[in-house]
């Protein structure tokens, strides 16, 4: 499923699989819309890229979710099936606030930059210019009763 | 080689310092402009990127103390209720600013008179009236003429699109009877004077890539330089001399190497916005003024107005692309503007409708309030905020009040030494009642208009974009630091221009207003050259 490639070599293998498996969670593909799951995307290539800095984090939070699943179910979370990886991650979400905080911001700035995602929703991947957007005018009309009603400033003049 | 003597030194190459270059380039004096930080580049501007929607985290983040480019200057505002946002750079401000250009009104140069707050301005609305259409002129101005909330003008360009969510939105405005109507905007809608129209890029406030929108190094400055006024960047200002008949005498700065140099100037003209213009007076330490320059009256750096901001937003059921089109210029409400005796609070406020948030904003924001779940109903969910989102923000005029103030930092300083401002700002008993009734109105035009969900996030603490009232002009010279036509009045071939001369800020972004006293005053000087110093 995942094509995130193995050049990456900032995560070990363990973690990458672990990453994976979380991603899914996180975004699963809606084959209806035509949305990936966040899995599918080169996420470790737009980390690479963008997000550099945040890669200790992103360790430490693996990390914790692994030991999470071998304290509480005794597999790795990526052996897990994906509702039970599911129903983890749900309930570390419920006792911990930040649980995976780092790697969900950065799925989202991966996710909804992605141009096959923006595409699914109507939106022009990549630079906006010099392309740009249409905007329609509106409808002007709609001003007939604000210009009915006429004055509401203060004229100095007329204190 | 004999000394180095301009006619006119301008510090600072925003807006006011724009305007005022290109009004007195006709005289043919010489005149040179310092300005601390580089031209930019539109091409590096984050629509030009793909990873345009999180750029402005740091690099184009409005806060100098995050993007810390080594062209600003830190500021300690730790005791200040709101945190300030400017550029430094050919253009200033208005590079991250919406190009939202609503003009002050009549009232707004007379509260003291009419609701006995604040102070009054020595000039008036009509003062400045042909300094804000000729202004308009230079900088392209798009809006529709005949708004009733203010005194008639006709912008020289036709008016921003609304999109659809102008018209949900006027509906709902107008099913309360309430005012509202298209914002004038500093973006050409139309090719015009060698820059393309606006393509609704959408993210204004990163800088435009497309040069529609009327940031001043586009807008002013190439005609300026074609004009003869020489502008030179990477030239820190430490402070303003003076010589022993009390008159400017030119500037020390430092260049891009940090070698100090001085600059002679027969007028020496600022324009640092609100927090670099006291800045620099109160580091011009002398003999003949030891609290800083032109500061007998002790107000410099005093009075300093930044707009309480609130933010409330609101999600509609159908789809608006509201994401799309110019992000800070849509539409305004100024039915609360004017003072109102049954109200609680003094004077008034805009609300400022603005566009809705582009996907990773809102994949984050919903994301993380729990709106939007993990899983499979991940994107079901995400549809209902995507392109649905209106924000109406509440922008609240800010009294003038001398607790509020910049004074020099005892400690930090910025890369050359100099320094650092530090920002002591409390808001007011009337802006927090005035916010509170700002907020419940904007939750209900907001449920006018058919929201399915509000959110009211109340005043906001990062938004400080309007640098206002700490050299404020005045007839008395023991109540302000300039007179009616922005001449320090200890000093008299001193000059003050930028939003420091506000005697009150009125309830709008200043841009249009901080530029038309730029001219106004550039004309005054030209009226009086021949007895300028008098």
């Amino acid at each position: 499923m995942s094509n995130i490639i193995a050049t990456n070599n900032f995560l070990s293998d363990l973690e990458k699989s672990i990453l994976v498996a979380l991603l899914d969670v996180i975004i699963p593909a809606d084959k209806a819309r035509g949305l990936p799951s966040a899995a599918e995307l080169n996420f470790l290539e737009y980390l690479e890229e963008f997000g550099a800095d945040h890669v200790p984090k992103i360790k430490e939070e693996l990390g914790e979710l692994n030991k999470e699943a071998l304290d509480k179910t005794s597999s790795l979370f990526f052996e897990l099936e994906k509702d039970k990886q599911a129903k983890l991650c749900d309930l570390l979400r419920e006792t911990k606030h930040r649980f995976a905080r780092t790697i969900l911001v950065q799925t989202l700035n991966c996710y909804y930059q992605d141009s096959k995602v923006l595409a699914a929703w109507g939106r022009k991947a990549g630079a906006q210019f010099p392309g740009g957007n249409e905007v329609p005018q509106g409808d002007l009309t709609l001003l007939d009763p604000v210009r009915k009603r006429g004055k509401i400033f203060r004229d100095i003049t007329d204190e | 080689m004999p000394e180095d003597i301009v006619d006119v030194l301008i510090i600072g190459a925003g807006a006011s310092s724009a305007a005022a270059a290109w009004s007195l380039s006709d005289t043919k004096m010489r005149i040179v402009c310092l300005e601390q930080g580089d031209w930019m580049n539109p091409a590096d501007y984050p629509s030009t990127k793909k990873n345009w929607q999180i750029l402005r985290d740091i690099e184009y983040n409005q806060s100098p103390n995050i993007r810390c480019r080594d062209t600003d200057y830190p500021i300690n505002e730790s005791d200040s209720d709101i945190a300030v946002a400017n550029f430094n750079g050919v253009g200033g401000g208005t590079i991250l600013y919406s190009g939202h250009f609503p003009r002050l009104k009549p009232s707004d140069f007379r509260t003291k008179s009419l609701d006995g707050v604040g102070d009054d301005w020595p000039i008036e609305y009509n003062t400045l009236e042909p300094y804000f259409s000729q202004n308009d002129r230079n900088m392209g101005v798009s809006g529709l003429a005949g708004d009733p909330a203010g005194p008639y003008h006709k912008p020289p360009l036709p008016v921003v699109p609304m999109g659809k969510i102008g018209e949900v939105m006027g509906r709902g405005f107008n099913k309360l009877g309430w005012h509202w109507w298209p914002s004038d905007a500093a973006i050409v809608t139309e090719n015009y004077e060698g820059r393309e129209k606006c393509i609704n890029l959408g993210p204004c406030n990163f800088g435009c890539a497309q040069g529609a929108k009327g940031s001043v190094d586009i807008a002013y400055w190439p005609v300026n330089q074609r004009l003869g006024v020489e502008l030179k960047t990477r030239c820190r200002v430490r402070e303003i001399t003076v010589g022993k008949n009390n008159m400017a005498t030119g500037a020390i700065y430092f260049d891009e190497k940090g070698i100090e140099r001085y600059q002679r100037a027969e007028v020496v003209i600022m324009a640092c916005n609100g927090i670099g213009t006291p800045r620099i007076l109160l580091n011009s330490k002398s003999k003949q003024f030891p609290n800083g320059l032109a500061n007998s009256s002790g107000l410099v750096g005093k009075n300093l107005m930044l707009h309480p901001w609130g933010f409330v937003e609101g999600f509609f059921n159908e789809p608006m692309e509201s994401d799309l089109g110019p992000m800070g210029s849509c539409m305004l409400s100024q039915e609360f503007y004017e003072t109102d005796p049954d109200r609680n609070f003094v004077r008034g406020y805009t609300l400022q409708i603005t566009r809705g948030k582009p996907p990773v904003s809102i994949a984050l924001q919903h994301t993380l309030r729990g709106d939007i779940p993990w899983g499979p109903e991940h994107h079901i969910n995400f549809e209902k905020y995507m392109g649905r989102s209106v924000n109406v923000n509440v922008c609240c005029e800010d009294l003038p009040e001398e607790s509020n103030t910049v004074s020099l930092d005892p400690e930090l300083t910025d890369s050359d030494g100099i320094p650092a401002p530090k920002i002591s700002y409390r808001v007011s008993e009337n802006s927090n009642r005035m916010m509170e009734h700002g907020v419940d109105r904007a939750v209900e035009v907001l449920k006018a208009a058919g929201a399915f969900q509000v959110n009211p996030y109340g005043r906001t603490r990062d938004t400080g974009w309007h640098l206002l009232g700490t050299a404020r002009m005045g007839e008395d010279p023991g109540k302000s630091v300039v007179n009616k036509w922005g001449r320090a009045h200890d000093v008299k071939n001193l000059f003050i221009i930028d939003g420091s001369v506000f005697v009150t800020s009125g309830a709008v972004n200043p841009t249009t207003t901080i530029q038309a006293i730029a001219l106004y005053i550039a004309d005054q000087m030209k009226k009086n050259l021949a007895n300028l110093f008098d």
